[in-house]
């Protein structure tokens, strides 16, 4: 009896050798089904962080062989091909060639091949051959091949490659079984590669080879790899955090790089020609197609999705079915965490004394960190909306539509996505930059993302609104109104900027976009409950650390210096207060703008978190002596005035506040992602100047020539 | 033919848009959406622009 090849003999011996859990390397195409197939694999048992050194997201999962010896999976970012494009493709090339100090090189990699492409999928594979590692080869997606009229002998394609192949439908739960157990053999065999380096580029593969063996210690085919990759790839990505070339190894390169450009070789072309002819055939032998290709269902679909018309109608409803969801829906939600929040507190109150610690649990902690739980509701629908987008394969055909809008400010369509993401929480926005490949294109989308009126101003917007228009004045569409146009403002904020950076500090030539759109497919609830709860998660982790930090040191700065009179209001302490004294300080500044010393307050405040501007405004104006309860604050900030009488909260100074708040930059959290995500304090620094900058200047000239004109 | 800097030709061709592929345009104008090699890829107007292609006669595949 003939056992199937994922299946270790009776007789063998078992593993011996070193106790090291073996290392798996998973590789594969975008949208091949890479994660779902390790997310299977590993089920909760795994690990999520960056890179050292560039923003590229780490993952490290476990899962246990037939003989139950645990067994790391790294799933590395997907990637047409080992030359390296971007960062993501850069830790690709790296962790497999061993030139990461922070991950160990793989001991065997499992590729992943979407079955439905197998010429393009083959691609990748083909170099990861190369690299002479033991090798499985998973055909993912084998149910939507057959349905698709594929047929793919995947006796043939082992005997081939030289490795095992195993069939899979991962997001079915098919195929895991035989891929456990190959996992699990000790002895897998190493791929027989049936392709020779193109002559015109062998005697400099083998001089770099030599060198990369003996100065950069590889081993001969890990240096053969690598070899191809540097004399076909001269503009590769380089990264932090991975071994440098030797100085003998980047001697020899540039001669043959100087060598190859003088005689204009065209290396690379010949190299992916060689490789397709060697895929071409290979397919011929092992692919069948049972019936002729016709219009398949995505095609249908696409036919109206990216229409010029129907399209845009469509991309409409599902924006205003999100936006919809993000600011109506999770009302019910917030309003539930509001209410707890505020039983915590007053729970608190009722247990501890009064005194500083109860403030700073109350005022400074709960109030701090309760501000960005409040949120979660809106988080969560954004990133389930997002997932469902992007499951289905609708995320790139969004892409594709905005590329030409995107293209007037000299961006592209991927920066739609994190731009979108924004309205909820510029932090999970900024997040998602990482998936746009040019640099320059990644940095202006990171500096404008918080240009996009996020839900922590729509506080601010909402208690302006209400100051300025009284419930039974007018009706409910003007505030509508006046909240779109905050909204469009920032929106037009955004692209007018990115315009002029793209003119400015960072021209570049005009972004070229060329983005694979998968076959749609139904949502993956699981998968998308998955991603809703991982990502959640690191928002909360991400902002809870900073907010808190910054809660704490903001209470301590409305509580300190203590009023001479221990029984003085609450409205007198914070006169006196640190943070009042930096609001006398800007008054000045902000006094041309309309603003006084106690919205200046707020603005300070608002650092923590824009949203905290309403709860500042009800401390210094809404807060009673007596123990009554205290005046709404709207009704609070219209009895406000200066100190001759006149009215504070003119119709004039609630439009250039939310003004100023669609414009200016004030999240902490924001400003500490973006310093993550660029390495560097430059940009967070640059972007506080510029944005801020901006909003003093236009609310400079709204007040002004408001005033001038009798307002 | 492909024409444009050498990054974004050899991206071309890992993808499949070699110069003997059969490229089926599906839809659009400024941008648009094609069929290379099993693969449907979407292309800027910049990027299409780069992309110089033969069109085959009626009936012929």
């Amino acid at each position: 009896m003939i056992l199937p090849p994922h299946i270790t003999p009776l007789g063998k011996k078992r593993p011996t050798g070193s106790d090291r859990t073996p290392i798996y390397a998973l590789v594969g195409n975008p949208n091949c089904g890479k994660t779902t197939l390790f997310n299977a694999l590993t089920g909760l048992r795994q690990k999520v962080g960056n890179y050292p050194g560039v923003t590229v997201e780490k993952k490290i999962g476990e899962c246990y062989s037939q003989h139950g010896r645990p067994m790391k999976i790294i799933d590395l970012p997907g990637a047409y091909s080992l030359a390296a494009r971007s960062p993501d493709e850069a830790v690709l090339r790296d962790v497999l060639l061993g030139r990461r100090e922070d991950t160990p090189q793989p001991d065997r990699i499992i590729c992943v091949l979407d079955a439905t492409n197998l010429e393009r999928n083959l691609y990748l594979a083909h170099q990861i051959l190369d690299l002479g590692r033991p090798v499985i080869v998973v055909l993912n997606m084998m149910d939507l091949a057959v349905k698709a009229g594929l047929r793919i002998d995947t006796d043939q394609l082992a005997a081939a490659l030289g490795v095992i192949v195993i069939s899979c439908s991962a997001v079915h739960g098919k195929g895991l079984v035989e891929l456990k157990l190959a996992m699990s053999r000790s002895d897998l065999p190493l791929a027989r590669h049936r392709w020779d380096v193109p002559a015109p580029i062998a005697p400099a593969v083998a001089e770099l080879q030599a060198s990369l063996s003996d100065a950069d210690a590889q081993s001969p085919l890990i240096a053969r790899a690598e070899a191809l990759l540097l004399l076909t790839d001269f503009e590769s990505v380089r990264i932090a955090g991975s071994k440098p070339l030797s100085a003998r190894t980047t001697t020899v390169l540039a001669a043959w790089k100087q060598r190859c450009l003088r005689e204009e070789n065209n290396w690379s072309g010949t190299l992916i020609r060689s490789r397709y002819a060697a895929i071409n055939a290979l397919c011929g032998e092992v692919l069948r197609r049972t019936r002729t290709q016709e219009l398949s269902g995505s095609d249908r679909l696409d036919a109206v999705l990216v229409h010029s018309v129907w399209g845009w109608l469509f991309f409409g409803f599902i924006m205003g079915a999100l936006f919809f969801s993000i600011f109506s829906l999770a009302e019910y939600p917030m309003n539930w965490i509001d209410a707890h929040i505020a039983a915590l507190s007053s729970g608190i109150k009722t247990v501890l004394p009064p005194g500083d610690l109860r403030d700073l649990i109350t005022d400074g902690v709960i109030s701090g960190v309760g501000g960005i739980v409040i949120f979660l509701p809106q988080i969560l629908i954004l990133f389930f909306f997002v997932g469902l987008l992007e499951s289905t394969g609708y995320m790139a055909r969004a892409a594709f539509l905005m590329d030409r809008p995107m293209s007037k400010v000299g961006l592209h369509g991927k920066s739609f996505i994190p731009l979108l993401g924004s309205f909820a929480c510029a932090i999970p926005g900024i997040m998602a930059t990482r998936t746009i490949e040019n640099a320059k294109d990644r940095l202006v989308t990171i500096l404008i993302a918080p240009l996009m009126s996020c839900s922590a101003r729509l506080p601010v917007y909402l208690l302006m609104i209400a100051t300025l228009l009284p419930a039974a004045a007018l009706p409910a569409t003007w505030k509508a109104g006046l909240m779109l146009l905050m909204y469009l403002l920032g929106t037009a904020g955004a692209f007018g900027f990115a315009w002029l950076f793209k003119r400015t500090l960072f021209k570049s030539a005009r972004p070229l976009m060329i983005m694979e759109l998968p076959a749609y497919q139904p949502p993956r609830l699981k998968e998308i409950l998955r991603q809703m709860v991982e990502r959640s998660w690191l928002f909360l982790k991400n902002a809870g650390t900073i907010i808190l930090g910054i809660s704490i040191v903001l209470w301590f700065l409305t509580a300190y210096p203590k009023h001479p009179d221990p029984k003085a209001s609450a409205e007198a302490q914070i006169a006196v207060s640190f943070a009042g004294q930096a609001g006398h300080l800007l008054e000045p500044v902000i006094k041309p703008l309309g603003f006084d010393w106690r919205i200046g307050i707020g603005l300070v405040t608002s650092f923590a978190a824009r949203e905290v501007f309403v709860s500042s405004m009800s401390v210094i104006f809404g807060v009673q002596d007596n123990g009554e309860d205290a005046l709404p604050v709207r009704d609070a900030l219209r009895a406000a005035r200066w100190p001759n009488g006149a009215i504070l909260f003119t119709p004039l100074v609630c439009i250039t506040l939310m003004v100023y708040y669609v414009f200016a930059m004030q999240c902490m959290s924001t400003i500490a992602v973006v310093k993550r995500e660029t390495n560097s304090w430059r940009w967070p620094l640059f972007q506080i100047a510029y944005m801020t900058g901006t909003a003093w200047l236009v609310c400079f000239a709204i007040y002004q020539i408001g005033r001038a004109l009798g307002y | 033919m492909i024409n444009g800097d050498d990054g974004f030709a050899q991206r071309l061709r890992e993808m499949g848009f070699g110069e003997a592929a059969l490229v089926t345009k599906i839809s659009g104008r400024t941008t648009s959406l094609c069929q290379v090699n099993g693969t449907r890829i979407a292309l800027n107007h910049n990027a299409a622009m780069a992309i110089l292609v033969e069109a085959l006669p009626t009936g012929v595949r």
